[in-house]
């Protein structure tokens, strides 16, 4: 069991490490999906089942899902649309 | 529980830092700054665990069992509600800045400023903001 819970402090670090260093935002967003998943992982290990699901809801799937909302919306968006008044892009 | 937990966290706020600090987009500093939230979530479990204990469900179990501390999953859980509410919110800003001057880096935005670039002002809903920024400005 202790070897197990080092095991995923270690991963965590990893991944969080990854977000971090993971410098385009549309790689970065599966990084920081893999950082949730880690997380649910440890906090499964860490005997807290309600954390982990709510991590698991959250922390995988939504603010990913956030994540590439934004980016698709930055996208499409016409820069300076909502002012319109020529400043540079 | 060992220094490990406390370690990981320290580490997981330090890279976080960095990130923020060295960003050059805003939704790559977003995430960043989930990296830190992350920090906190490991160090409460980390310092409410505790070794050959259960869940606090007892359910199954004669009360009086050994458990992990049940108030410091109720702080991450209220942690992990309140980050995934400001990641949104830090979103949508992060998506108004980019609508309004065309870029996300955070070095290439300008220090907003009291009067404006001359140019065609078509809608009258940014003017408010504008008079009531420049009176300060005009005074010192």
């Amino acid at each position: 069991m202790t070897v197990l819970l080092n095991l995923l402090f270690l991963m965590i670090a990893a991944t969080g490490a990854s977000v971090v260093l993971i410098r385009e935002p549309r790689r970065q967003v599966f990084a920081i999906a893999l950082n949730g998943l880690v997380l649910t992982l440890l906090f499964t290990a860490l005997q807290a089942p309600d954390v982990a699901l709510s991590e698991l809801a959250v922390g995988t799937a939504a603010v990913p899902l956030l994540f590439m909302i934004v980016l698709s919306a930055v996208r499409t968006a016409e820069p300076g649309q909502d002012t319109q008044s020529g400043e540079d892009a | 529980m060992s220094l490990l937990p406390y370690a990981v966290a320290a580490w997981l706020f330090g890279v976080g830092l960095y990130g923020i600090a060295t960003s050059r987009n805003y939704i790559h500093l977003i995430g960043c700054l989930s990296v830190c939230q992350s920090a906190t979530y490991v160090l409460l479990l980390g310092i409410g665990y505790r070794f050959d204990a259960i869940a606090p469900i007892f359910y199954d179990h004669p009360p009086g069992t050994p458990a992990v501390d049940p108030v410091m999953q109720a702080l991450v859980l209220t942690d992990i509600v309140v980050g995934a509410t400001l990641t949104a919110l830090l979103l949508v800003l992060a998506l108004q800045v980019y609508k309004r001057t065309g870029t996300l880096d955070p070095e290439r935005l300008r220090p907003m400023r009291g009067t404006r670039a001359p140019g065609p002002r078509p809608r009258s809903t940014d003017r408010p903001p504008t008079k009531r920024a420049a009176p300060p400005a005009a005074r010192s």
